[in-house]
């Protein structure tokens, strides 16, 4: 029975890291756009469900008062209709998702609007402090999600039995990720794509070539943006919370780093490598978390599973980039239609 | 403590912390995501220094000074030179400053859980507030940043100015392949100005927890400022680091006063950050090389109208 809430454990953020990697993976990998504030979209997500889905539930249901206590009260209501109701949840989370994905993409293309000339290093610098500063206000105004307190939010999933509710939610989020990985292969391997790339590898010949590199990493963060406000929503209706303080706590590690981490082991601008990564990634977490008593009691010490997932994640990061920058599964070039039928004719 | 003084406190180390992110970023070429964990280490050593021996913060400066320095040296030569050497472009060494960064907190959250075994108090968020005295009617830590900041800028004036090694580091600055032909060691010049950051870093560090609360989320959210401050000043001037330091620190404290007296709502003294956010940007979009970029003579000239 354990062995099985591991195995849905790691399924669970396989999932979540395949679609928030995958479109970290279109920004820097493809684009070179070194995104440290990807974050900030996986927040928009939960934000989108908790500050925006969440007040227009009360506004329907009538529910009065604050956010914070609206919100429960509104939950508790919404989840006993979709108990009875199936299509009621699906079609509250199908909304959630669109909502979601229309406002990251436009969160997305305004987040890099102040820096999207700019070179790698302030480009960095300026996408980090925006994603901090949002946390923060997240974190301190009670107006968007309830700051300390948190809001709740309706169980979409209700009407599957609780016993099966964690593997349904798995379920979801596997499909999901799948067609994003499917949805980025079309978007990718097409002269789009090897443009995203030659910007990448040098932006003076694409501005030469009449591209205007500036619409072109506008583009790439809406559609990693929009695709990575998925991953919030759904970690929202797994939870059933959205607490502002563990955007503070956990935002920057959890959806920042560890997608960083993930592509270059996988190997970046490579979207298998990146399914790989987030394998390995899920597994080695899920492990560590597995065994964390036995690790901590090994070591005598008073010390908190965490922070030694931190150390060790930190320190592999650390030696991927000295002894396998290229990750596990290189780069190829990519193949469009065309290019594959010319390839045939030489070979024949 | 009032506001101006408080302003005046948190502008003094800020100032420290721009000034070692922009020296490693005129050695090295990389933003230091690392500098926040920096300065929250130079806090963990007066915190241990003052509850297991009894030593005042301001009597553990010299101390912090040397292990920051050491800390920061460490840093250059164990993760960032072996990447300089195999190549490595200025995202990969970006990265390897948030991998350090997640290493330092990995390693504070332990330290602290340990002293908090030892001292018997928890040590994930601590002050000194009750330590400050007046002198004057002035609180002594405001005396004691500006002496801190004053022997810096001295100091770092006559090394750059007045010594060999000086003019050797600012010409490795300036030119790194043309210093090295003419005999100047830059490696030594490279791990110097990590030494000075960190070291740097570690005395604002030590000073910090007089003016806010040290939380688990400290070093991530001062990053912001740290980087405003620097990108105000051009990222590789250190005279534009002193300068955006104060005009960051200034404007984030009194900004978000002047704001909540007219609107009478304390609640938005808390948006600090915003205010850095909004700095960075208009410096970003306005002037991209920030203060010590812009040609002033030219704007001087177009002022008065000729």
């Amino acid at each position: 029975m354990e062995v099985w809430s591991l195995i849905l454990n790691i399924l669970l953020w396989f999932g979540l890291y395949v679609i928030v990697s995958l479109s970290l993976n279109v920004e820097y990998g493809y684009c070179g756009i070194p995104n440290f504030g990807k974050a900030l979209s996986v927040i928009v997500g939960a934000v989108v469900v908790g500050g925006i889905v969440t007040r227009i539930l009360m506004a329907i249901m009538g529910v009065q008062g604050d956010l914070v206590s609206g919100s429960s009260v509104v939950s508790g209501k919404i989840t006993a209709i979709v108990q009875s109701d199936p299509v009621y949840g699906i079609a509250l989370f199908v909304l959630c998702l669109v909502l979601a994905v229309i406002i990251g993409t436009i969160v997305g293309a305004l987040f890099i609007l102040p820096s999207a000339r700019l070179r790698e290093d302030y480009l960095a610098i300026t996408l980090l402090a925006i994603a901090e500063t949002f946390t923060m206000v997240c974190y301190y105004n009670p107006v968007i999600v309830g700051s300390y307190y948190g809001v709740s939010v309706p169980d979409v999933f209700a009407f599957v039995p609780s016993s099966m509710r964690y593997p349904f939610i798995v379920g979801v989020v596997l499909s999901l990720a799948l067609l994003v990985y499917i949805l980025l292969n079309r978007i990718v391997n097409t002269p789009y794509g090897r443009l995203l790339k030659a910007v990448r590898e040098n932006e003076d010949v694409m501005k030469a070539y009449g591209r205007n590199v500036m619409t072109v990493r506008i583009k790439t963060m809406a559609l990693g943006s929009g695709i990575a406000s998925i991953a919030g929503v759904l970690l929202t209706f797994y939870t059933l919370r959205v607490q502002p303080d563990s955007f503070l706590n956990y935002g920057r590690t959890f959806w920042t780093f560890f997608p960083f981490l993930i592509i270059l082991l996988g190997g970046a601008g490579n979207n298998r490598g990146v399914v790989l990564g987030s394998f390995i990634f899920a597994t080695l977490w899920e492990l560590v978390d597995f065994y964390k008593s036995n690790i901590v009691s090994a070591l005598h010490l008073p010390v908190e599973a965490v922070w030694l997932e931190y150390i060790l994640f930190g320190v592999l990061m650390l030696l991927i980039l000295f002894y396998k920058p290229e990750g596990l599964i290189e780069e190829k070039p990519i193949m469009t239609e065309p290019i594959k039928r010319k390839a045939k004719k030489l070979k024949s | 403590m009032s506001v101006v003084e408080g302003a005046l406190i948190y502008s003094n180390l800020l100032t420290l912390l721009a000034l070692g992110l922009t020296l490693t970023y005129m050695t090295t070429a990389v933003p230091n995501f690392a500098q926040g964990s920096f300065a929250v280490f130079g806090s963990y050593v007066a915190l241990t220094l003052w509850k297991i021996w009894g030593i005042h913060p301001y009597q553990s400066l010299p101390i912090a000074f040397v292990l920051g320095g050491l800390l920061g040296a460490g840093t250059y030569l164990i993760v960032l030179k072996p990447l300089i050497k195999r190549g490595a472009n200025v995202v990969t060494l970006m990265i390897a400053t948030l991998a350090l960064d997640l290493i330092l907190l990995g390693f504070r959250g332990i330290y602290a859980g340990i002293l908090g075994s030892i001292i018997r108090q928890p040590c994930e968020m601590f002050m000194f507030t009750y330590l400050v005295k007046y002198v004057f009617g002035v609180p002594d830590i405001l005396l004691v940043s500006f002496s801190v900041i004053v022997l810096t800028l001295v100091g770092l004036f006559l090394l750059l100015y007045k010594t060999k090694f000086g003019i050797a580091l600012r010409a490795s600055v300036e030119n790194p392949m043309l210093s090295e032909i003419m005999g100047v060691d830059v490696e030594k010049t490279r791990l110097f100005s990590w030494f000075l950051s960190g070291a740097l870093a570690s005395m604002a560090g030590v000073l910090l927890p007089f003016k806010q609360e040290i939380v688990p989320a400290t070093a991530e959210l001062i990053i912001v400022s740290i980087f405003a401050a620097s990108i105000v000043g051009g990222l590789s001037s250190i005279v534009g680091a002193i300068l955006g330091g104060y005009i960051v620190g200034i404007s984030e404290s009194l900004v978000t006063y002047i704001l909540s007296v007219l609107t009478n709502n304390a609640g938005l003294l808390v948006y600090g950050k915003v205010v850095s956010l909004v700095i960075i940007v208009i410096t970003l979009l306005v002037a991209p090389s920030g203060l010590a970029g812009i040609n002033w003579r030219k704007v001087i000239r177009w002022r008065s109208g000729r």
